[in-house]
């Protein structure tokens, strides 16, 4: 049996750049022991799985090398990407019905935008543990569906070297920093890292979600703005338009197509 | 521009077994940076690049972070891929390597791998190996690159979760005890542990059984062995020794053919 096979790259304008995914389309939904073993062959983050239907739309579900998840937004991206740019080629929009509700990707002018629910972080103190795990003392902790730690600049969101051991005993999915841009970030507003290693993601090149969070919060820093350039600091890198839309927050960005074949099983 | 790109689990022949490797053959070399940044897009433990020279290949590994001097699973992945979609009528295939020349030749449905034999000598089993590996040790000894740890049956090597990070500090570790009927009547089964190196276990590690083998020959007193890798992905492998010669038998399995675009 063959199927097709995709790896794209996720907020990132060139290969080896973003958040690598698998896209594989199904004409219908295999076992999910066959799309688990598929996802641990490709050993990328996420593997998405689509399936068109009727309607045009497309039902999704996404796996990691070893279990399946509720969300994930750059293989969401990829995906749009690949129905858009490569599937149905000159369709604008497409809808992704998955656990977390529907999915739109739609068509931008370089690229393309996620609409995603909003998560209004609340500080919290920052403890002695936090600055040891980090390693720098942040000058804000944020609390929402995951932590945020707000730096000065974006030269110390750069540099920093969390202990990821001490970083994965914390009792949360995973760890954001930010800061404004600033020196080599001058072009964008503000950068990001972030640490899931309680979920083995020691650093993800690029986070759609985490932006869900840090929106809210630049919004209100600088008020009255709602539209954002931002930049993930990661090795990889990955580069992200951000805007606050009421309780949505809209994602926008680049995929590259970096990989087609077809899977023999 | 683009590259052809091809995923082959070795040493089995189930897709999803066996131990996965990337192989890209290339007309001429690319930069060595473009070469480590397909490698770590892949993110397998190990790609392999080959460059046709001579009638033979000239054959490069890396994995997602560097360049290795050998990889027994990607070679024979590569050979894989020569033999069977590249040039079906040859018989054999040399890759010349910074380990040297490695032949690979057909064997029935399998291929072999000729890699040199690298002997073990008994060494102390100290407190700091108990306590890396874990279990009821019998026996430590020593090859050029891996500490070898005998145990006294296969279900203590699978029931086995090492401490990675007092591994580390060690070496690189094969753990082996004798095959029984539940393993398919193998001579000896293994696992294989090289966290400092990013591996924290290997699927299935051709080069271990160069240290592997010697040992098991002399204990069984016969030069033909059979094995299996009882990691999650498992492997099975045939063994012959010759004189200062280990030749690794295994089976390949294509599961990815495709293109990279650059």
């Amino acid at each position: 049996m063959q199927l097709p096979v995709y790896k794209l790259d996720a907020f990132a304008g060139a290969p080896f750049s973003g958040n690598p995914a698998a896209v594989c389309p199904l004409e219908s939904w295999l076992p999910v022991s066959a799309m688990q073993a598929i996802a641990a062959e490709n050993n990328l983050s996420e593997t998405a799985f689509i399936v068109r239907r009727c309607d045009r739309d497309y039902d999704i579900r996404w796996f990691r090398p070893t279990d399946e998840v509720d969300l994930c937004g750059h293989a969401t991206l990829a995906s749009g990407k690949l129905v858009l740019d490569v599937l149905e080629r000159g369709r604008c929009t497409v809808v992704f019905h998955s656990k977390s509700g529907p999915l739109i990707v739609e068509r931008t002018g370089d690229g393309f935008a996620l609409d995603f629910p909003m998560r209004k972080p609340r500080q919290i103190p920052i403890t002695d543990e936090i600055v040891a795990a980090l390693g720098a003392e942040p000058l804000e902790l944020l609390e929402a569906d995951r932590w945020v730690a707000v730096y000065p600049d974006a030269k110390s969101v750069r540099t920093l070297a969390p202990d990821m051991a001490a970083v994965a005993r914390f009792p949360v999915r995973g760890i954001g920093v930010t800061a404004p841009g600033c020196g080599e970030d001058h072009d964008v507003d503000f950068v990001s890292r972030y640490f899931a290693p309680r979920v083995a993601v020691p650093e993800d090149p690029v986070t759609g979600a985490l932006h869900c969070v840090l929106a809210p919060y630049w919004s209100a820093r600088l008020y009255p703005r709602t539209n954002f350039t931002a930049r993930q600091v990661s090795r990889r890198g990955g580069q992200l338009k951000v805007a606050l839309k009421g309780d949505r927050v809209r994602l926008e960005g680049q995929a590259v197509l970096t990989m087609a074949g077809q899977f023999s099983l | 521009m683009s590259i052809p790109f091809f995923q082959v689990d070795a040493f089995t022949d189930k897709a999803f077994g066996g131990n996965p490797a990337a192989v890209c053959p290339l007309d001429s070399w690319l930069h060595d940076s473009q070469l480590q940044a397909i490698a770590a897009e892949n993110n397998l433990a190990e790609t392999a690049f080959f460059v046709p020279k001579d009638g033979e290949y000239h054959i490069r590994w890396f994995t997602p972070t560097v360049e290795v001097d050998l990889c027994g699973h990607a070679t024979l992945a590569s050979a894989a891929i020569v033999l069977r979609h590249l040039e079906p009528t040859r018989q054999k295939v040399v890759f010349q390597s910074q380990s040297g020349p490695l032949i690979v030749s057909r064997a029935g449905d399998r291929l072999m791998l000729d890699f040199p034999v690298r002997p073990v000598e008994a060494v102390e089993l100290t407190p700091a190996i108990v306590a890396a590996l874990g279990g009821k040790p019998l026996k430590a000894y020593k090859g050029v690159r891996d500490y070898v740890v005998t145990y006294a049956n296969a279900e203590e090597i699978r029931a086995l979760a090492p401490d990675m990070a007092k591994m580390a500090a060690i070496g690189p570790f094969a753990v082996t005890a004798p095959g029984t009927k539940a393993d398919g009547d193998v001579d000896f089964v293994s696992r294989y542990f090289a966290p400092a190196e990013g591996i924290p276990e290997d699927p299935v590690t051709g080069s271990a059984h160069c240290s592997l083998v010697p040992y098991w020959a002399d204990i069984l007193g016969k030069t033909e062995l059979r094995a299996r890798q009882v990691s999650a992905r498992g492997g099975e492998l045939w063994l012959r020794l010759k004189g200062d010669r280990v030749e690794i038998e295994g089976q390949a399995v294509l599961v990815i053919q495709g293109e990279l675009f650059l």
